[in-house]
């Protein structure tokens, strides 16, 4: 076999995602050619992909295909950097929300449905939400009711909801409940206020409530006959648009989101370390840099002046949605703003463990930056050096680290807190612990203040 | 992708789609006669306003 199925795609009978040679493809099955053809002669592909709301493709031919009940192989434009819903901020969410809704109301337009409306099947690519899947869209029949709605409501809603109206940190949810956040548990975990909002009201609580009552009830006895017009169906996603557009929630105020504006950083050495960070992703030639707590993404942003694409990655959800609020006001195609946990970062999970990737699977990186990181993980939660070293060579070839000694204000004021059980924390120690997993090409002072920052080349594993 | 669309979904679009149609015609019935007495405010408010 000579092409590599992608995890994540194999569930749909109609076709699958696969890669030969390291070129991606999609190959569509002889039991979806006529909804798939039907959707290419509509037009409505054309229009999707000409406006960036569906992923363009060329089409490629047979003998490319994986197996033989291909109908048609296509090659799809190519995502950068897979993401999951998970790993979103809120407005990410809204506007991946938003553009299943702008599709679905499109198609309705033109006879056709979403025929799921998984949060896994956008992604955001060029700083927008796209949708990824082109075999999601087939006819719609006259009188069908939206097989997705439900979908839709437990991937989308439901979380939007409960981040808007009960804690932003329930996106978290997510990451345990990877089909949607169940209707039931999303409507008890609600305000009660949100029983007041019509829209809640109709689409999570009267919708968990029919889950139950209808559990066990055939479709055409409970519907009892009725069918859904194609007003009726453009009315119920008008009514979502407007439910999700409604939602909304204020970045500010946590700890992470003030950091840039409350560092220890004189002006002289912020602009330093910035050329610094700019010179050292320059020398080691990246085109994909991974910014580990980066905040509200200033150092992404001078990473991004040499790397065509930066992921910008901080565990705080305000600062990834200020990061996310700039690159959407600033039409920032290059990069992409994700929240990532890196004391407990997205595992590989789904079925076998293997339908979503971990976070070091997507990777490595060509150059992983790690500023004002270390003592946050060391000595604010406990981290070995070497250990944090050895995970750190795995998610990129180059590392570009900043060492803050116990000297600086911030260590000083993580150990306030706490007795200095960190006898090792030093910059010997450090270079020490570093040079186990990596070659240092490179340490400069930052100038004004304390720090030391590091350019290392990862030594491979059989090396290591 | 093929999903299950559970008999309670499918039954709660039915009667929700109706029931916000109903409530999407209230609104507009009630725009429209927003509008209509806007739109008598001001004509009398220039017949009164001449010297």
């Amino acid at each position: 076999m000579d092409w590599q199925a992608v995890e994540g795609s194999f569930r749909d009978p109609s076709g699958f995602v696969y890669t030969r040679d390291g070129i991606l493809y999609r190959q569509i099955n002889r039991s979806f050619r006529e909804p798939y053809e039907a959707f290419l002669t509509s037009g409505l592909y054309d229009e999707l992909a000409r406006d960036g709301l569906l992923i363009s493709h060329e089409n490629v031919g047979l003998d490319l295909s994986a197996t033989v009940e291909a109908h048609a192989v296509i090659r799809p434009e190519r995502v950068d950097f897979i993401s999951y819903p998970y790993e979103w901020c809120f407005g990410q969410l809204q506007d991946a929300a938003s553009l299943t809704l702008d599709i679905q109301e499109r198609a309705i337009a033109k006879g056709f449905t979403l025929r799921d409306s998984s949060a896994y099947n956008v992604q955001f690519h060029g700083g927008r939400p796209v949708l990824i899947d082109t075999l999601s869209l087939e006819p719609w029949e006259e009188g069908r009711a939206w097989a997705a709605y439900k979908q839709f409501c437990e991937q989308f809603l439901l979380p939007l909801t409960l981040m808007s109206q009960r804690d932003v940190r329930c996106g978290t949810l997510l990451r345990n409940y990877l089909d949607g956040i169940p209707l039931d548990l999303g409507s008890r975990l609600l305000p009660r206020r949100s029983w007041g909002s019509p829209r809640s009201l109709i689409h999570i609580h009267l919708h968990a409530w029919a889950q139950g009552r209808y559990a066990d009830a055939a479709v055409t006895s409970a519907a009892k006959g009725r069918s859904m017009s194609r007003k009726a169906l453009l009315t119920l996603v008008e009514s979502l648009k407007a439910a999700v557009r409604g939602l909304s929630w204020r970045a500010a105020g946590t700890e992470w989101a003030e950091y840039t504006d409350d560092n220890n950083y004189s002006v002289a050495a912020a602009q330093a370390k910035r050329n610094m960070v700019v010179d050292h992703i320059r020398k080691a030639g990246a085109r994909t840099v991974w910014d580990l707590g980066a905040n509200t993404g200033e150092y992404s942003r001078a990473a991004h002046e040499v790397a065509p694409l930066v992921i910008s990655f901080d565990l705080d959800p305000a600062a990834v949605e200020r990061n996310y609020r700039r690159v959407r006001r600033d039409d920032e195609s290059g990069i992409l703003p994700l929240i990532q946990d890196l004391t407990n970062p997205s595992p590989s999970q789904g079925w076998a463990g293997r339908e979503r990737l971990s976070l070091a699977e997507r990777g490595p990186a060509d150059a992983v930056l790690a500023l004002a990181l270390i003592h946050h993980l060391a000595i604010g939660h406990n981290l070995p050096l070497e250990r944090v070293a050895a995970y750190l060579s795995r998610l990129g070839r180059v590392l570009v680290i900043e060492f803050v000694p116990k000297t600086d204000g911030q260590v000083h004021r993580l150990l306030l807190s706490r007795p200095d059980i960190f006898p090792s924390y030093t910059k010997e120690g450090f270079e020490k612990a570093f040079a186990r997993h990596f070659r240092i090409d490179a340490r400069d002072p930052v100038v004004d203040s304390e720090r030391w920052l590091y350019r290392m080349t990862a030594i491979p594993q059989s090396e290591g | 992708m093929y999903i299950d669309p559970t008999t309670g979904s499918l039954v709660l679009q039915l009667v929700a789609a109706g029931v916000l149609s109903a409530m999407a015609m209230v609104s507009r019935v009630r725009d429209n006669v927003k509008s209509f007495f806007k739109m008598l405010v001001p004509r009398r408010g220039r017949w009164t306003g001449k010297p």
